[in-house]
């Protein structure tokens, strides 16, 4: 079945080419002096103004820990099984001091592969793992450097509240107009800003 | 035979038969722990209990039951599976539920009935009974008692299989835990078998403790190439690398057990000792180089002086392209098969499984041996060795050198195999074949049941599977035997040699089959467990 | 032989003057570029690069660039034709460097005697302030305008790639189209001036607004509904004549030649490093020289409106006043808004030690100085000191009618920069409609046009 497209018949003045530039002209313009004027863009100057992240803004792993500081990850593969992107490599071994007897000799976590979905935390049945960091420069110069380690997302947090316990709220005084400085982001969802 | 009802559907089985086994050919599966076919009855977990309809009445256990005439039972009744439901919350009542850490998890039969029978809600408000975790008690093996259900499965095998009877229930009621007396350790040879048949985590392996989540494990049947029994095994493997070997239900062969031995001879596959590379006059070189060189030896050489010995490790259809090479290409060399054991073989021997001859095809290379009578023993093969008729051996495997120990100097030696030993290490040309768990192939075992080994791993180095290597061979010699896979070369020799007339590896399937014309055979049968 | 070493020296002086006039708007043009089409479309531009805190809106990056595209790796493709391809950007670039040598940028500026004397000249010495005066100027405009698509197509043809064939194929057919309906509006201008000398032109715009060329072209206008035919001529010769320029200088919406969609770069896909850059900074002095020249013909040129050169001799020391006092209050706004700027969250978020808290300091005192020269400059215009001298008068006439010339080439630049991100690429078959069906009529009834006003034109200046 063919559907014919309904094309718009254009008017004499809109062929006549001339007004419908001056209208366009006259849009870009408002927006350029507005903004010129007012500076009040929509832009965070990263990396000197940061967004605050939602809650549960997914960003790097880390590995939690038990009080006696070591890792709560047993090595059960829940996460590598689960992981569909298969970028979490563990070799368990055996603590014979611990009760718990198994842990994770190494864990590593390639993050050019990782796809960031989350399902290693659900998947995760110590609450080992959790991706509240609120980190997304996850960067590198080599290959093997994005390869986060045991110890890397042990100690990731250090000096750091994760997200789930206000990690930006720190930050939240400076934060650019246009967002709320309660944490969560607000933008116009109409699409109407200056227009 | 008596008829009968499992579930409305009737099923003709032999008098006396478990109810359990009796369902399974019916196509229903009745959840169990204490149970196993080859152990007595306990009847302690209550987990397969069924809903009699007719020939009884109430609810019973189905391991205890037998069947018989007229007998109706049904094991998907409401009440059935409340009793289920109901048993999976006792069992699970002090279960630690580490399955994290947990080695069984995967292919724990507690995992598995909680999702399919039990799905309750916890009510325990007590705190769980605690028991003895992580004790040693043998070289193989580690209890958990703390995730026993107290099935006595154990105890069963350490009474029943292998006498030895270090296990055993102690205290009463909720605080019933598995044990060993004091002092004691498990130190017979079928350790492994207690891990196996464990339906839980509590009785776990060492050797494999912590090395893979069963889930990812591939596994391939297979047959333990360690001794002449030919225990049927499950070889698990991820990615190429074996991780263990696990005993695989043959009623004629291995019952459900093998022995720690052959269930740790998957270390071979990777050891030091292997032969990945061809080898001419100690050089390393190509495969395809070794080969030609080898064709040009046997050329070079006086076609009488040539002593061919079929391998009692080398497959069956390995052996048979070998003898049609030799029979093809150098008429008047000499064909041998070579009994005895590898210098520095194991020895342990028992009755149950281990055999003494530690070849696991002995019986195919015989059956050759059979067909054509001018195929000599290895007595004939030492009378020649020392006469100075042979000037040069080809050997598929076998350790010839070793064995025939005062065998001349000056006998150039063409050997095919995947381990070093001594013929490999004096061999002037050494060609690298796979592991048996790098190719398909049969196998005879000492009764002499045809049984295939199946590919599980790519082949290490440039290593070729036995009748391959033995193929290639030929060709470079002028003709092979003209097999393009396993199974042709399987079925050519099917074709040609009475003892293995009309098999195919489909016919062999899982347990394999007895050769057709079953030749009295030195040793003795495998003895019979105490049975139950 | 006697060499006119004064004459030499004075050419070679409007030369580098020239160049330098052209040369110096590039970078603003790139700069104006990114943040005029930044602030189109929402966002920031440029902000990140700063020497010593200072990131001038941007601006350093512009410097940058130049670094960046001096030490990029000029990578010479081994399949091109090499002499061509060495010679297609130079020839793009000087093309439109020599096209504004016509164009005059002040009436002629008399250095009087005692200034001449220095060198022993006889009596004041009048310098045109342009480089060639030719009695063709615009003719040699057409001719050397034209000339430009030969970089384009050179270096379409030398790269050896189908894209940039394409592209250079586009620019000369392109080319082809429009230069009629540019010739026609340019007829049309010659028409109404009754010259083809830039300088002439000029002149005749000096006075009252209604004098451009966009107006007709008439002295005196008075009440005459007339006048309203003059005013269509010019309009539709400027129309026709800007939006040729537009095509002649390859910019949105006429920017076919290099249309990303379907020629990835078009003819200077192959070009890299300063090579390229000559082709981007080419693009911008065919800006420039685009504006110049329609500034001249149709917005008076050099002329301030109402202030001809005459004027701003005779009144030097009020105009001077006039800017220093206004330039006082502007200032001091500036400086107000640059310090209030402090208080802006970016700063807020930046660490204490950050460099670039100094830039609110930086501008507080940018445009405190600005304020003090400013009052400077009232001051001088005050005391009459300038308007006095022979050479004062001249001086400012010279400096104020540059300065004219600049900002409308400015508002011209800023108007292309201001299309490009407002209308999108035409598809070829309408750059081609456009330019055959549509302009070259209107640019044939406009000259028809032109021949009644000029007849009309005369009747309404007798009356």
């Amino acid at each position: 079945m063919t559907v014919p497209a309904l094309r718009h018949e254009r008017t004499f003045v809109e062929r006549l080419y001339l007004p419908e530039i001056v209208k366009g002209l006259y849009i870009t313009l408002r927006h350029a002096l507005k903004n010129l004027f007012e500076q009040d863009l929509p832009t965070i100057e990263y990396p000197d103004v940061r967004k605050p992240m939602p809650e549960r803004y997914k960003g790097a792993h880390r590995l939690t820990t038990r009080p006696d500081g070591k890792v709560k990850c047993v090595a059960c593969m829940c996460c590598a099984q689960v992981c569909p992107a298969k970028c979490i490599t563990i070799q368990a071994g055996e603590d014979p001091n611990d009760p718990i007897e198994k842990y994770p000799v190494e864990f590593q976590i390639d993050m050019l592969r990782c796809i960031y979905c989350g399902y290693c935390v659900e998947a995760c049945p110590k609450d080992a793992i959790r991706m509240d960091t609120g980190i997304y420069e996850i960067n590198a110069f080599t290959r093997q450097d994005m390869v986060h380690n045991k110890a890397y997302m042990t100690d990731l947090m250090d000096g750091h509240k994760p997200l789930a316990e206000t990690f930006y709220r720190q930050q939240a005084g400076s934060a650019p107009k246009g967002y709320d400085t309660d944490e969560q982001r607000v933008l116009p969802v109409d699409g109407s800003r200056g227009l | 035979m008596p008829i009968v009802k499992i579930n409305g559907v009737e099923i003709e089985v032999p008098a006396g038969t478990n109810m359990i086994d009796a369902a399974a050919k019916a196509g229903f599966d009745i959840p169990h722990y204490c149970y196993h076919p080859h152990l007595s009855i306990a009847g302690n977990c209550r987990m397969c209990t069924c809903e009699i309809e007719a020939g009884g009445r109430g609810l019973e256990i189905a391991c205890n039951m037998q069947a018989r005439d007229g007998l109706a039972i049904r094991t998907d009744s409401p009440q059935v599976k409340a009793v289920r439901r109901n048993v999976m919350e006792f069992l699970l009542k002090n279960h630690p539920l580490d399955c994290p850490i947990c080695d069984q998890s995967g292919e724990c039969r507690l995992q598995d009935y909680y999702m399919e029978h039990g799905q309750y809600e916890s009510r325990l408000a007590d705190p769980k009974v605690g028991k003895h975790k992580r004790m040693d008690i043998g070289d193989h093996l580690v209890l958990d008692a703390e995730r026993c259900i107290a099935c006595s499965r154990c105890v069963r095998f350490g009474d029943e299989v292998t006498g030895t009877g270090e296990l055993r229930l102690f205290n009463r009621t909720d605080h019933t835990e598995i044990g060993i007396f004091p002092g004691e350790r498990i130190s017979h040879a079928y350790q492994g078998n207690l891990a196996d048949i464990c339906p839980v985590g509590a009785i776990t392996s060492k050797d494999f403790r912590f090395e893979k989540r069963v889930w990812y494990l591939d596994e391939t049947d297979s047959v333990c190439t360690g001794c002449a029994t030919g225990c049927n095994i499950r070889v698990c493997h991820q990615q190429g690398q074996v991780f263990r070997y696990m005993p695989r239900r043959n009623d004629a062969v291995n019952k459900s057990w093998m022995c720690d031995h052959g269930r740790l001879g998957w270390q071979d596959i990777a050891s030091l000792r292997r032969v990945l590379r061809a080898r001419i006059d100690g050089k390393q070189a190509e495969l395809s180089e070794g080969i030609r060189a080898a064709a040009a030896a046997l050329r070079g050489v006086d076609a009488s002086s040539v002593a061919f010995v079929l391998g009692t490790r080398a497959t069956n259809e390995a052996n048979w392209a070998l003898w049609k090479v030799a029979r093809a290409n150098l008429p008047q060399a000499g064909v041998y098969w070579c009994q005895g054991n590898d210098p520095g073989a194991w020895s342990q021997v028992d009755d149950l499984l281990m055999d003494a001859d530690k070849n696991p095809n002995r019986a195919g290379a015989r059956a050759l041996a059979d067909h054509d009578a001018a195929i000599g023993d290895g007595t004939d093969l030492a009378h020649a060795v020392r006469e100075g008729k042979v000037r040069m051996l080809v050997v598929l495997h076998d350790d010839v050198l070793g064995r025939l120990e005062d065998a001349a100097e000056g006998v150039a030696v063409l050997h095919l195999g995947s381990q070093r030993n001594t013929t490999a290490d004096k061999a002037r040309i050494v060609l690298p074949a796979t592991h048996p768990t790098e190719q398909d192939g049969t196998f005879t075992n000492r009764a002499g049941r045809v049984q295939r080994i199946r590919r599980a791993l790519p082949a290490a180095g440039d290593a070729l599977p036995d009748w391959q290597l033995v193929e290639l061979l030929g060709a470079a010699l002028g003709k092979g035997p003209g097999a393009r896979d396993a199974a042709t070369a399987f079925k050519l020799l099917a074709g040609e040699v009475k003892a293995f007339a009309g098999m195919t590896y489909k016919d062999l399937g899982g347990g394999g089959l007895p050769l057709r014309q079953p030749e009295p055979l030195p040793s003795p049968p495998p003895a019979q467990p105490a049975a139950p | 032989m006697d060499i006119p070493w004064v004459e030499l020296i004075v050419a070679l002086l409007k030369c580098v003057f020239s160049l330098a006039f052209v040369m110096q708007v590039v970078p603003i043009l790139i700069w104006a570029e990114r943040k005029v089409s930044a602030y189109i479309q929402d966002r920031t531009g440029p902000n990140r690069a700063h020497i010593g805190g200072i990131r001038a809106a941007g601006l350093v990056h512009t410097l940058v660039d130049v670094v960046k595209l001096i030490v990029k790796e000029d990578i010479i493709p081994s399949h091109v034709e090499k002499r061509y391809w060495f010679a297609a950007p130079v020839v793009a670039m000087s093309v439109a460097l020599t096209t504004f040598t016509v164009v005059p940028w002040g009436d002629a500026l008399t250095l009087p005697a005692s200034v001449t004397a220095l060198w022993g000249g006889e009596g004041p010495l009048s310098v045109p302030l342009q480089v060639a005066q030719i009695n063709g100027g615009m003719l040699f405009i057409l001719a050397i305008g034209s000339l430009g698509v030969y970089g384009v197509m050179l270096a379409g043809w030398a790269s050896n790639n189908k894209f940039s064939l394409l592209g250079g194929l586009r620019a000369s057919a392109q080319m082809v189209s429009y230069e009629l309906a540019m010739g026609l509006a340019v007829v049309t201008m010659f028409m109404l001036y009754g010259t083809a000398r830039l300088d002439e032109i000029a002149a005749q715009q000096a006075g009252p607004i209604w004098n451009w060329g966009v107006f007709g072209v008439l002295d005196n206008p008075g009440l005459d509904p007339l006048v309203l035919v003059g005013w269509i001529v010019g309009g539709l010769a400027f129309l026709l004549f800007w939006t040729s320029v537009f095509a002649e200088t390859n910019r949105m919406p006429f920017d076919l030649p290099e249309g990303e969609a379907e020629l990835v770069a078009g003819y200077h896909i192959e070009y890299s490093s300063l090579r390229f850059a000559l082709f981007f900074m080419a693009e911008y002095a065919h800006m420039v020289v685009g504006s110049a020249v329609t500034a001249t013909l149709f917005f008076g040129g050099y002329n301030i409106p109402f202030l001809d050169g005459q004027a701003i001799r005779e009144n030097t020391d009020i105009i001077l006043a006039v800017l220093g006092f206004g330039g006082v209050p502007a200032s001091i706004v500036f400086a107000v808004i640059a310090w209030r700027r402090r208080n802006r969250p970016f700063y807020k978020a930046l660490p204490a030690d950050d460099i670039r808290h100094r830039e609110p300091r930086f501008w507080l005192a940018v445009w405190s100085l600005s304020a003090l020269a400013a009052l400077g400059l009232g001051v001088v215009g005050l005391s009459g000191l300038v308007g006095g001298t022979a050479l004062g008068p001249e001086l400012v006439a010279f400096a104020l009618q540059t300065g004219s010339l600049f900002l409308k080439v400015l508002f011209g630049t800023f108007f292309m920069i201001w299309i490009r991100w407002t209308i999108p690429r035409f598809r070829y078959d309408q750059l081609m409609d456009l330019g055959w069906r549509t302009m070259l009529p209107v640019a044939i009834g406009t000259v028809m046009l032109a021949g009644v006003w000029v007849i009309v034109r005369e009747a309404v200046q007798a009356a």
